[in-house]
């Protein structure tokens, strides 16, 4: 009930929203106000779940396998909570700037609406359904601003995310060509009894899918243009909501369809990831542009999360989570505050920053924290060693960015602070990456939950 | 003669999508099947006429985005009204097994309202993209 009643909601207020005229404030706080009414949602939600298991609707009470599965388990409901609070944070930021397209606020509210249906559904094909709602909301987002550079930006996304959800939907037919079933309860149990070789492709279709939406290093030529081409909201958004679908699609269908195609290429995975967290921190280092060195740390920040996904194992698959959570808030605070100036903005930037490179008090000293508990269970020598050197890369680039932006008097946008309400929103931001550093027993206790959820349902 | 067509065209065409619907239960057909060929015969009269000329000629055009919003809006109703009831989203009444009134094929039950919200929403949709294409290229034009 209370399920449905979280995807509801968004998707009926985004859909009126986009009929009405955005540019008015009043609809943008409207919008504003959807999405933290979805936020509360399923912030009840998930105290549901935390204390009593996952939540199940299965539509029109038909049997499994005809009726559409909606499941809300942790780890579900915590990529909805956190994609939904990225998009809230864009959101608070661009309708306390003037919003200038008709259709911004109904676009967010939108997505909010296909990224909560992807995360909660618990059949392939309704994934997809959910995938492609959430995806034309952001080609159709990737275009804000409508300036040349914007419009680039624009064609390169959906010109290579249409590609991505191609090879996804291929690879959701075979699923259906070789067990019969879209369920993913279903799926997961009859994988097991599948031709080898015809599992391990369908597996490679998905993993590519994903790393497409993450930005991961064979797939990431797209992500630098599109990142610094546009607006600082779009790109919170695409790097802290939407990139969301690539971590959370690595670990259901990897560790929960595919455990042991997964177990088969993880070593794989973790050259892939190396080699991400290396090209993007050297490339970082290179950039003199804000927004396109924040681009291309992205690319070495998801990095982390596919070794993390590649070492396997439940203490390797809690920090994926983990990082996947911090990487996107430090994302979303390091966008929204490279567009702005002021006082508070610096401190805020300061924070994101310090919090990708893993510097306590900062969330993402857990997340390294918790990477080095992986890199030691696994005993590998190397990935300590390589996280030591990403670290440093992203102290680097980021105090390199920090010096430039906010040391140096700009001459080209000299004095201008932006406005108040802007500013507080990534010192909100800020604050939260702060908390959860000092604070991180429930982040961390989340992730386990969502692990051991997952782990519990698919066929160990 | 192409310009005479375009004009008649769309009435016929709705008499047809709305045979689709009916005819979808037990036969080939649905409201996207009955919304695509709708706005096949909007497309011609677009190209036939260009958007002023279609728009004038067809009223009803100008209300496409109404459409298309509240053709979606009433698929969702007809798919999430059930909680309201305490049922899961997407459960139909009358249910499965149980009496439904029907006017010739035409079976009144509520997944009718989900294909007519899904037939309002291709052609609303297709319309304005229509209306899109065809003015960029009569501005280029003047």
């Amino acid at each position: 009930m209370l399920l449905s009643t979280a995807l509801l909601v968004p998707w009926v207020t985004g859909v009126l929203l986009v009929a009405l005229d955005g540019r008015r404030r009043v609809i943008a706080w409207l919008g504003v106000g959807s999405l933290a009414a979805t936020l509360v949602l399923l912030a009840v939600l998930a105290a549901q779940v935390f204390t009593g298991g996952a939540r199940r609707v299965r539509t029109g009470d038909w049997p499994e396998g005809v009726g559409i599965t909606l499941r809300a388990d942790a780890l579900a409901v915590a990529f909805a909570l956190l994609s939904v609070l990225v998009l809230l944070a864009a959101a608070v930021h661009e309708a306390s700037g003037g919003a200038r397209s008709r259709t911004f606020p109904g676009l967010v509210v939108l997505l909010a609406a296909g990224l909560t249906g992807l995360f909660v559904t618990g059949d392939v094909f309704s994934f997809y359904v959910f995938f492609e709602l959430a995806m034309t909301a952001s080609y159709a987002l990737s275009a804000y601003g409508g300036k040349r550079r914007q419009l680039r930006a624009a064609l390169v996304f959906a010109a290579v995310n249409l590609l991505g959800s191609f090879i996804f939907l291929l690879s959701v037919a075979g699923v259906y060509r070789v067990t019969g079933t879209l369920s993913m309860d279903q799926v997961a149990g009859r994988m097991l009894d599948v031709n080898p070789n015809a599992a391990l492709l369908i597996a490679t279709g998905f993993f590519i899918a994903f790393c497409v939406k993450l930005g991961l290093f064979p797939f990431h030529f797209w992500l630098p243009t599109v990142y610094a081409g546009a607006r600082p909201a779009v790109a919170a958004i695409l790097s802290g909501a939407v990139a969301n679908i690539g971590a959370y699609g690595l670990l259901r269908f990897g560790a929960g369809l595919f455990p042991e195609q997964l177990r088969h290429a993880g070593i794989a995975l973790v050259v892939l990831g190396a080699a991400s967290i290396v090209y993007g921190g050297v490339l970082a280092v290179a950039r003199g542009d804000t927004a396109e060195m924040l681009a291309y740390s992205a690319i070495g920040q998801v990095g982390y999360v596919l070794v993390a996904v590649g070492v396997g194992g439940p203490v390797a698959l809690t920090t994926a989570v983990l990082y996947s959570v911090v990487n996107a808030l430090n994302k979303a605070l390091l966008f929204l505050a490279s567009g702005l100036r002021g006082t508070l903005v610096a401190g805020a930037f300061a924070v994101g920053a310090l919090s990708v490179a893993g510097v306590p008090p900062a969330m993402g000293f857990v997340g390294k924290l918790e990477l080095f508990r992986t890199g030691v269970a696994a005993g590998s020598a190397a990935l300590v060693v390589l996280l030591v050197v990403g670290s440093a890369l992203s102290l680097v680039y980021l105090f390199q960015v920090y010096q430039r932006r906010f040391w140096r008097a700009d001459p080209a946008s000299g004095g201008v602070v932006s406005p108040l309400p802007q500013r507080l929103v990534t010192a909100a931001l800020a604050l939260l990456v702060l908390a959860a550093g000092l604070w991180p027993e429930p982040l961390i206790a989340l992730s386990g939950h969502a692990v051991d959820m997952l782990l519990a349902v698919g066929p160990g | 003669m192409v310009r005479v067509i375009a004009r008649l065209l769309p009435g016929p065409s709705l008499m047809f999508a709305a045979g689709l619907i009916a005819k979808g239960y037990a036969e080939v057909g649905d409201g996207f099947a009955a919304g695509v060929i709708v706005a096949l015969a909007v497309a011609l009269a677009y190209v036939a006429l260009g958007a002023a000329g279609a728009e004038a000629a067809l009223p009803a055009l100008r209300h496409a985005p109404k459409a298309a919003v509240g053709g979606l809006l009433l698929a969702l109703a007809s798919g999430f009204f059930p909680l309201l009831l305490g049922d899961p989203p997407v459960t139909h009444r009358p249910g499965p097994g149980e009496h439904v009134t029907t006017i010739g094929t035409l079976e009144l039950f509520t997944p009718l309202l989900f294909d007519l919200g899904v037939f309002l929403l291709v052609i609303g949709v297709l319309t304005v993209l229509l209306h899109h294409l065809a003015r960029s290229r009569e501005e280029a034009a003047r």
